[in-house]
């Protein structure tokens, strides 16, 4: 008994209990809803309309590192016309951007007042309340709906696009002259692609790379064979079909192009964004890729291997259909936290704008968002591969943006790497996905 | 049980000693209890952002579900194997390097001052290093292993879940190794040199006297190196972003546990799973310390 008292005294009994009092108390103050998205979501509920009146502010925007355009001179041009300072123009790493725009919409925090999204962006902050939705009076009326469905989720717009951007198929004149293919001539279908890859294919470079280093790449890459092969992610009621037929057969071609053809370049698995891939292809060191746009601009500038004389551009090749495609297209959205949501607005609204599409066309390479602008005789003129991309509209260009964008590219990750390297079939792989996948687009459909 | 009476003097002393330490405390309380006692509320809900009409409380319903959460017992492997390589092989090098280091030999003060530089170079620097060097297109790894005919074709070392792994693993020890020799350096120079002299004389050689002399007279400093290498091993994170690009590697192959708590926190925003992991982890740096604390804390007298 004494011994016990020792142990166990009365002061270490209130010691406890005033521990355990404190952290009640703390864990009281601690409320891990408060003020998450329904709050905020009050904020967000009634769609933003441009005010008639004058609006000044000043605005902070956080934009991925696409676009040089807007620090090289578009800042000031939006200053002087709205009479809006822009007080930081932040650039940051895409593939860092998705955690970092978490954090801040998470601690509610109102540091930017805009941040750059794409469709699985604005599909996944929308639906989190952490986007202002956009009434479609704010919006300009002709703009193209690849653009517009990249900054949209659920018939809601919660931002304006900045660029519209199809992925095509970019390959080196030289290298098909060298291996004795008519340069000029476009591969018209999946079986010709895949003849022009290996007959490029030499002990110095691949015929064929792409990027599917990381999880979002893998996703893409998967995407678009799905698409080339004639198959739908989603149905209408969106049950995930990624073992369809098509599904299957897509990757299996991927698969076949690694290690049955040897024409890809075994880097592609870890090559993770299409920046990399633009120099891969402008320093000579592939012969054919399927990239975004921008893909031109780094062929054609100083210092690439390739010009414009020797860069081919057409649609990509299909395995069941002529051509398919995915969809990049980005655009700016306002933080539901912004005190300068109107200053915020008529930023999206300039970037829209044919003062920064031209810009955008003309020097980053990038589709205009404005069906104006894609009309324009000088936007073909500024950027050949414009006519590849009116003609890449009459086939399926799809992303499936979703909330639930982010589970998908990673689970889809791991069982494509795993085909491609050959330690379970293409049919094993999607099987396992499509598992993986469908309770969670249960639990987000629910 | 009577209780010692306290004079108006000491009882000044201790209202200032409380007055002198509140300032500590409150940055505690503020810096880490806080936030502690956050994360443990928060893995108590039930909580994505992408669905915030689903929030609700589940007590201990996130820790049920990690119990049998495939991804998460996939990780505690991947973690385990991290840790058997990075804790047993880093500690093993660090006591070599240390033996090394205690013998004299010319330039024997530049090579210690040498040692430290990994261990000073920036962790993120330290994986975009280890990134360019095992690229699969331009790193001198390849180019090395192709020069002295090793291989002949371009090997993708972070394309590759095995060799990913492989490559995080020596990334980290050569980033770690450093740090844990000088702990052991001058665990060895402590040992008093007459310990050794006697043992010559009853015949020890090289070998003996390091097993029967050295290592015994580090029992402390080893657990030491364990805790800490295990703590920072089960811990890892900057090294896998920085080699990954973010993605947690091939095929998830450098997905340890606490990646996962990442992933799982800031890129599907299930933040009160995300939370349970956290503390998961917390507890199981927790036991591994006191593991090894009992493995080796208390001497036994044969």
């Amino acid at each position: 008994m004494g011994a016990f008292d020792n142990r166990i005294s009365r002061r270490f009994m209130l010691q406890a209990g005033g521990v355990a009092l404190g952290s009640w108390a703390l864990a009281g103050c601690v409320s891990p809803t408060a003020g998450d998205s329904e709050a905020s979501g009050s904020a967000a509920s009634s769609p933003l309309k441009p005010d008639s009146g004058d609006v000044t502010g000043e605005l902070t925007i956080l934009d991925d590192n696409t676009n040089l355009v807007f620090q090289d001179g578009l800042i000031d041009v939006f200053q002087e016309q709205t009479g809006i300072t822009v007080k930081t123009y932040e650039m940051g790493n895409f593939n860092d951007l998705h955690d970092r725009f978490a954090t801040l919409f998470a601690a509610q925090d109102s540091s930017f007042d805009i941040i750059m999204t794409w469709a699985g962006w604005s599909a996944e902050f929308g639906k989190a309340g952490w986007l202002q939705e956009l009434d479609s009076s704010a919006l300009p009326s002709d703009l193209i709906r690849p653009a517009l469905d990249a900054v949209s989720w659920d018939s809601k717009v919660y931002g304006m696009p900045k660029f519209a951007s199809v992925q095509t198929m970019f390959w080196n004149k030289e290298h098909f002259s060298a291996a004795g293919l008519d340069p000029d001539t476009v591969p018209e279908n999946w079986d010709d692609f895949v003849a022009a890859a290996k007959a490029c294919t030499t002990a110095d470079h691949y015929g064929y790379c792409c990027d599917m280093g990381n999880p979002a790449g893998a996703y893409q890459n998967y995407l678009r064979a799905l698409l080339l092969a004639g198959g739908e992610l989603y149905d209408a009621d969106w049950n995930p079909q990624l073992n369809s037929e098509a599904g299957i057969e897509g990757l299996t071609k991927m698969v076949e192009l690694l290690n049955l053809h040897k024409a890809m370049d075994p880097a592609s698995l870890q090559i993770t964004n299409a920046s990399d891939l633009n120099d891969v292809f402008a320093q000579g060191n592939t012969s054919i890729v399927f990239n975004w746009p921008f893909q031109w601009a780094a062929a054609t500038k100083d210092g690439a291997k390739t010009t414009a004389a020797t860069t081919g551009n057409g649609l990509i090749p299909g395995i069941n259909v002529r051509s398919a495609s995915i969809d990049g297209s980005e655009g700016y959205a306002i933080n539901v936290n912004s005190p300068n949501k109107q200053a915020a607005l008529k930023w999206l609204q300039f970037a829209s704008s044919a003062t920064a599409q031209a810009q955008i066309v003309g020097q980053e390479g990038w589709f205009p968002v404005s069906q104006t602008t894609l009309d324009d005789p000088a936007t073909a003129e500024a950027l050949p591969v414009v006519t590849t991309y009116k003609q890449s509209t009459d086939y399926v260009t799809k992303r499936y943006g979703t909330p639930w964008s982010s589970e998908l590219d990673q689970l889809l990750s791991v069982q494509v790497n795993q085909a491609m390297n050959q330690q379970i079939t293409p049919e094993e792989a999607l099987n396992n996905a499509q598992e993986e996948l469908k309770p969670i687009v249960e639990r987000y459909m629910a | 049980m009577t209780r010692a009476r306290v004079s108006v003097g000491e009882r000044q002393d201790r209202r200032f000693a409380i007055a002198a330490s509140a300032p500590a405390v409150l940055t505690i309380c503020a810096l880490f209890i806080y936030p502690m006692v956050y994360a443990v509320v928060l893995s108590l809900y039930h909580l994505n952002d992408k669905l915030p009409a689903q929030t609700r409380f589940v007590g201990l319903g996130n820790y049920a579900q990690l119990l049998g959460d495939q991804d998460f017992i996939h990780a505690l492997g991947r973690t385990a194997t991290f840790c058997v390589f990075t804790v047993f092989g880093g500690v093993a090098l660090a006591i070599g390097i240390a033996v090394l280091l205690n013998v004299k030999f010319r330039g024997r003060t530049i090579t210690r001052v040498l040692l430290l530089v990994p261990w000073a170079v920036p962790p993120v620097v330290n994986g975009i290093m280890w990134k360019l060097i095992f690229d699969g297109s331009y790193g001198v790894a390849n180019e090395v292993l192709m020069a002295v005919g090793l291989t002949d074709t371009r090997i993708q070392w972070l394309a590759t879940p095995k060799l990913a792994l492989a490559v995080l693993i020596f990334a980290e020890l050569w980033k770690l190794t450093p740090f844990l020799a000088l702990m052991a350096l001058a665990s060895i120079q402590s040992i008093p040199s007459n310990v050794y002299r006697a043992a010559m004389i009853d015949g020890a050689n090289a070998w003996q006297r390091f097993w029967r002399v050295t290592l015994p007279n580090m029992r402390g400093t080893v657990m030491f190196l364990l805790i800490v290498q295990s703590m920072w091993s089960i811990k890892v994170f900057d090294s896998i972003y920085v080699l990954t690009g973010g993605t947690g590697g091939p095929a998830e192959a450098t997905t340890t546990i606490n990646f996962l708590a990442y992933l799982t926190t800031f890129s599907y925003l299930d933040r009160g799973y995300g939370a349970a992991m956290s503390i998961a982890i917390m507890v199981i740096v927790c036991l591994v310390a006191v593991f090894w604390v009992l493995l080796l804390g208390r001497r036994k007298d044969a």
